[in-house]
């Protein structure tokens, strides 16, 4: 492993990289500058999955906020945000795991699509109990009564 | 396990400071994402018939691990639970009410309807505190060895001890 830092970024962050080389000819510390997006990459880098990846951070943080929120104020406006937060974080959750344990091209396709019925008929399904049926809030709070 | 899309850089020369007259390390992308590569990875070795090397059957296991593959576990399980309730809510003819009543006639013994709640609660509280404990790890914080195992602790103390408070005073 060489003294040198490493930085492993996405293409369109500037960082001040900061080198030591132990060799005769250069005894101090160089300084470069890494631009992701050089003169020596002419094509654009898609920001999908760094928005995917801080997407999931974000509905897991308001996820949490709902455990509060439904303790101290059930009520409709907490059973389809919890609805909507619950479904979106097991969905992406989900796709995470498939992503590690399925290979192949078609494979991938095809439990993706089945994920996404899944999660869709679970949002149709939370939504329907929400407005049918007591809610989210309420079946948990009869559920813990006896 | 973290697969993105994020493209990897890689060390290159470049020639073009000649001021400096030396070699500096520069970060070049590299023309594949990492998709890309574990793709190519998986259609080479699958097409070559190569077996996998051994790997949960001969590690050790510990503690990170197995609380990394438990709050996997949760998750799927929490989420399987949410959409067969989804489901049912969708299927089944009577009210929520209706149900729960349908259950509770069934007479289940104290003991057994605690168990019940405690395979409700646990799963519920053990992923949401390791939750927490993955969105300090993403803020960059609680990577060293020590800090990794104490949070762990505290979140496998804290989880039993919020299920059981669930159970008895809810």
């Amino acid at each position: 492993m060489d003294e040198h830092a490493l930085f492993y970024r996405s293409s369109l962050l500037s960082r001040t990289l900061v080198a030591q080389q132990k060799d005769q000819d250069c005894p101090y510390p160089l300084t470069a500058r890494i631009h992701g997006s050089s003169s020596l990459y002419a094509g654009s880098v898609s920001k999908a999955a760094s928005l995917h990846w801080t997407g999931e951070r974000v509905v897991s943080v308001l996820l949490l906020a709902m455990g509060p929120a439904a303790y101290y104020f059930p009520g409709p406006a907490v059973d389809y945000s919890l609805a909507a937060a619950l479904t979106l974080h097991g969905h992406w959750g989900i796709g995470q795991v498939l992503t590690d344990y399925v290979h192949g091209e078609p494979k991938i396709k095809m439990v993706n699509a089945g994920l996404f019925l899944l999660s869709t008929v679970t949002f149709a399904g939370l939504c329907y109990f929400n407005y049918n049926d007591v809610g989210i809030c309420k079946a948990v709070a009869l559920l813990w009564s006896k | 396990c973290f697969i993105s899309l994020r493209t990897f850089t890689r060390q290159g020369t470049c020639l073009f400071r000649p001021q400096f007259g030396i070699l500096c390390r520069h970060a070049v992308p590299m023309g594949t994402t990492a998709n890309e590569e574990m793709n190519t990875f998986w259609a080479k070795n699958n097409k070559l018939n190569r077996p996998m090397s051994p790997h949960l059957t001969i590690y050790k296991w510990s503690m990170p691990m197995m609380m990394s593959i438990t709050h996997r576990g949760t998750g799927v399980g929490l989420s399987g639970g949410i959409s067969a309730f989804a489901l049912l809510a969708l299927v089944l003819p009577g009210n929520y009410p209706y149900y729960l009543d349908l259950i509770h006639s069934l007479s289940v013994g104290p003991a057994l309807l605690s168990l019940a709640k405690f395979g409700i609660a646990f799963p519920v509280s053990y992923h949401t505190l390791n939750g927490i404990r993955h969105l300090f790890w993403d803020s960059g914080k609680g990577f060293k060895i020590p800090e990794v195992y104490r949070s762990g602790y505290v979140v496998i103390v804290l989880s039993i001890l919020t299920s059981i408070a669930a159970i008895a005073y809810m």
